[in-house]
């Protein structure tokens, strides 16, 4: 883990803050918000794209967006993450409307191996959250499975089912029942 | 048609947010969520409570021709980059213990209930003095201070709901500095479900004495619906 590495809140703090100055017109504040998101965005759209280029051209659409939408933000006062995470993510899953026609077999993905440290330090930065970690524990091990097949990998009903040999029916049951628990926890 | 029934709005947006919700459905819900505050509101509860799940996530550093793609979508001028590449990568993988950590706090600093409403007090092209935030549910107002107009001795700057067709009604002061949070009386919640702005005046300390604005407002703003 680098020394020079900030807090989590100076960085929720500075995402917040370039988002504001974004929606006052600062095209440097984009790209410098650029330079801190676009690696996980790009990781969390050619997870569920699954195509190189095509991800490529939904990060465009995504920082767009962030660009015209960056008003919004300002307003509602939300987690900077959270709300740039789900515009990816949205896009995201319009675009599979259209390109995932056919299930993809052979993902062309990864042509470039992801930053070598990132996936031994990502985990290791990820402190166990104990609200959500007794929360998820809750659920049973298929419900957890499914949500995240879901929320990750932006995998429908269909494709759950399939990826997991489990009756379509099933699978709508446990995530609604999933969902259902988790609200209930996390509100209790 | 928006559905009313707060019950299955949640199970909508729920699946939505998750991605499950596909096809027609998705389509027609993302047309309610412009157009209904409860829905848009169940969508940002579902949104900061599953970003935890992010954590499976990998960065993965796209190539540099996106952001000149960006920049020409957007027609924007070049800025040298700021950031070193090897901190940049250090900032992209705390920006996912944020995800985990910040849908947690964020929760938890939203107890006083459901935003429904906010308000920011500015001068035109200032930066903002002060915040106002409504929780219509729980009926609590949140006002956060930033920096603030100057203020005459043995004066308190007040609030005022203005509801429509109707006399301003004291939201009581604000806070000189910091944050202030209090409950909100049946008839101050009254008259903010009928305003559409609010109004700062600047009143002898401990507020108005008559119990109606005794100056002319320097502030005006709109009271917008979160949506």
């Amino acid at each position: 883990m680098p020394q020079s590495a900030p807090s989590t809140a100076d960085l929720d703090e500075r995402l917040s803050g370039l988002l504001d100055r974004c929606a006052a017109g600062d095209s440097g504040a984009l790209q410098a918000l650029y330079e801190l998101a676009s690696p996980l965005l790009f990781g969390c759209l050619t997870r569920i794209l699954r195509r190189r280029a095509l991800a490529e051209e939904a990060l465009q659409d995504v920082f767009v967006s962030i660009w015209q939408r960056a008003g919004q933000f300002s307003a509602m006062r939300g987690r900077p993450m959270a709300w740039m995470v789900s515009i990816a993510r949205y896009r995201a899953i319009d675009l599979l409307r259209h390109e995932r026609a056919a299930p993809v077999l052979v993902p062309d993905l990864p042509e470039q191996a992801p930053a070598e440290e990132s996936d031994a330090e990502v985990s290791g930065w990820l402190p166990a959250s104990a609200l959500l970690e007794r929360c998820l524990q809750l659920l049973t091990d298929r419900q957890r499975q499914c949500l995240e097949l879901a929320f990750v990998g932006g995998n429908s009903h269909e494709d759950i089912s399939r990826l997991t040999g489990n009756p379509l029916g099933t699978i709508k049951s446990w995530i609604r029942r999933g969902l259902q628990s988790l609200r209930q926890c996390l509100e209790s | 048609m928006t559905p009313q029934n707060p019950n299955v709005v949640d199970r909508l947006a729920a699946e939505y947010v998750l991605g499950t919700l596909r096809g027609p459905a998705r389509r027609r819900f993302e047309r309610w969520r412009g157009s209904s505050a409860l829905v848009t509101e169940r969508c940002l509860f579902w949104e900061e409570q599953l970003i935890p799940l992010a954590r499976a996530l990998q960065p993965v550093p796209p190539p540099p021709q996106v952001w000149q793609g960006i920049r020409a979508r957007l027609n924007l001028p070049e800025h040298r980059a700021r950031t070193r590449p090897a901190y940049a990568l250090a900032i992209a993988a705390s920006i996912l213990m944020i995800i985990v950590l910040g849908a947690i706090v964020y929760w938890r600093t939203t107890q006083p209930g459901r935003l429904s409403e906010v308000a920011t007090i500015s001068a035109p092209a200032g930066t903002a003095a002060w915040q106002v935030e409504i929780y219509g549910e729980r009926g609590r107002l949140l006002v956060r201070a930033g920096q603030l107009p100057p203020r005459p001795a043995n004066r308190d700057f007040e609030l005022w709901a203005l509801p429509t067709g109707g006399k301003p009604v004291s939201l009581g002061l604000l806070p000189a500095g910091g944050t202030a949070e209090r409950n909100l009386t049946e008839a101050q919640l009254q008259a903010l479900s009928h305003a559409t702005q609010v109004a700062v005046t600047v009143e002898p300390a401990g507020g108005s004495p008559t119990g109606q604005p005794t100056s002319t407002p320097i502030f005006v703003v709109p009271l917008r619906t979160v949506s």
